[in-house]
């Protein structure tokens, strides 16, 4: 849709990655607001491990989650259509028509689909859809304490994501994959 | 730690699958090859046997769902990109016919003892007509012709299940799907081999029976062969996630697995069985006509087959689409970004 012409949003997130220090409150945020069981977790934290060679040390942290991609993998192999697309791009699972069978564990390339076997359910980001229906932005990038998560309206060329993109180098995960994430890294 | 969201049970679903396919499909060359009857006892029983593994497999697939009560959902739709939905609505026909077609090859006198229960009786009725006058015979060569390739359609879908996955390297490959099909086609073979072995009619035959099956067989294994192969030098000469993948099986923990258990004893040592047996028939010898070693041959070639998709459900879920992995291994000092 074209800019000013609708109301469809095209929500994503994007992370400063140097802003991340590992803290992993966005981890326990996720897991308090959405009520997620131990071991699972719908998000987590990649570390680089340490890179370069002595004295010129560094790493960084990248916070993922579900890419809520253009071209999910997950949708396409869904034997029921549980798997399915918001307009606004979520990525969501209708519980009442999965069956679990775990298809969309296998083909996720971001491995980041779990059983919840409590609940019997599959646990994946949703971007915290009913706190965005309330108005309210993703439980994560509020606790984000070093203030590297950004959350927003890809099509509002105001917003603060797109001006991120727009300003600065990004990337996604596994772009190789041709899933076209809509969760992005700028440095 | 890797943890497998598929298991033994999607294992042996998939092989009980493509045995059944593999049984119905030999079964349905049965009624064609060789002129009207000529294979009459491989046809029956590979009617006979062909519906149950894939009823038990699909049992066992709807045992490994997390939830099971919902299922039927599978039959509520259709989703043209799902392999797995595809894959559903094919083993219901195919249960549903090769069912019927089971129930076509009964001999006379069985559906008469059917025919004659009280509790059976409406629904024999209902179905008499199959048998009247030249109707069975008819019937029988039009589900012969349709389970051919509802068949391969079948053990197809075993292996594009798994290989329409990008996001795991191992069985996204090309030939994974027709190292299935030919896999299956061969433990459905094995299969009737040792069946047939203890029926009454296969000494009567004089060894013809046996030639077809050791013929069909050894096509099979042979096909198998040479998928492994260009599966292995094309995943070489892949991108690297693929490659990297390769590892499971060349230096990895599935390699003593796949080597001795599944080209070792489950392709070459049953093909060096056939091709020993099928000697004598071939060129009028006096034949062995040893149970002995039809059935060691038939129950390798089952093994390997169980063997092979362990080996392929528990190795490619430990690969991942991840060419970074492969760079890491090279130990290059990745720039900082």
């Amino acid at each position: 849709m074209k800019q000013g012409q609708g109301r469809i949003k095209r929500y994503a997130m994007v992370v400063e990655v140097k802003k991340c220090f590992n803290c992993k409150g966005c981890v326990v945020a996720c897991r308090a607001e959405n009520n997620v069981p131990l071991p699972i977790s719908r998000n987590w934290i990649e570390e680089s491990g340490i890179r370069g060679r002595y004295p010129f040390l560094g790493q960084t942290f990248e916070p993922a989650a579900c890419n809520h991609c253009e071209r999910p993998p997950c949708e396409r192999v869904c034997p029921t259509g549980a798997t399915y697309r918001t307009p606004e791009g979520i990525v969501m699972v209708d519980n009442r028509k999965c069956i679990g069978c775990k298809y969309c564990i296998q083909a996720c390339p971001y491995q980041a689909r779990s059983v919840n076997r409590r609940d019997k359910v599959i646990e994946k980001c949703t971007f915290c859809i009913h706190r965005l229906e309330e108005g309210r932005i993703p439980a994560c990038v509020e606790t984000c304490m070093g203030g590297a998560r950004h959350f927003g309206d890809l099509n509002d060329p105001d917003s603060e994501v797109a001006r991120l993109l727009a300003h600065k180098d990004s990337y996604v995960k596994k772009s190789e994959a041709g899933t076209r994430p809509a969760f992005y890294y700028v440095f | 730690m890797e943890s497998f969201q598929w298991g033994w049970l999607i294992v042996v679903y998939l092989f009980l699958g493509g045995l059944g396919a593999g049984a119905s499909f030999v079964s349905g060359l049965a009624v064609y090859l060789g002129g009207r009857d000529a294979y009459r006892n491989i046809a029956r029983w590979g009617a006979y046997i062909a519906p149950f593994p894939v009823m038990l497999g699909s049992g066992l697939l709807i045992f490994d769902l997390f939830r099971p009560w919902n299922f039927y959902r599978l039959f509520l739709t259709l989703e043209p990109t799902s392999p797995m939905s595809i894959g559903s609505w094919l083993l219901l026909i195919f249960t549903g016919t090769s069912l019927f077609n089971a129930f076509l090859w009964l001999p006379r006198e069985t559906k008469g003892w059917l025919l004659s229960r009280r509790r059976l009786r409406r629904w024999m009725r209902g179905l008499e007509w199959t048998w009247r006058g030249d109707n069975e015979e008819k019937l029988r060569s039009v589900l012969a012709a349709l389970g051919l390739p509802l068949s391969a359609g079948v053990g197809l879908y075993t292996g594009i299940l798994l290989g329409a996955i990008p996001a795991r390297p191992f069985w996204n490959t090309p030939m994974l799907a027709q190292l299935f099909l030919f896999s299956a086609f061969s433990t459905g073979t094995a299969a009737l081999i040792v069946l047939t072995s203890f029926t009454r009619e296969h000494a009567l035959t004089g060894g013809r029976d046996a030639k077809l099956l050791y013929t069909l067989d050894i096509l099979l294994i042979c096909l198998e062969i040479l998928i492994i192969v260009p599966f292995i030098l094309h995943a070489y000469l892949a991108t690297s996630s693929i490659q990297h993948s390769l590892r499971l099986i060349l230096g990895g923990p599935y390699t003593v697995l796949f080597w001795i258990g599944v080209v070792g004893l489950g392709l070459l040592v049953p093909l060096a069985l056939e091709a020993y047996e099928i000697y004598p028939l071939l060129f009028k010898r006096q034949a062995h006509h040893s149970r002995a070693l039809e059935v060691a041959s038939g129950l390798l070639v089952l093994a390997g087959g169980l063997l092979l998709r362990y080996v392929f459900v528990f190795g490619g879920q430990m690969s991942h689409f991840d060419p970074g992995a492969a760079i890491a291994l090279a130990g290059g000092a990745v720039a900082l970004p």
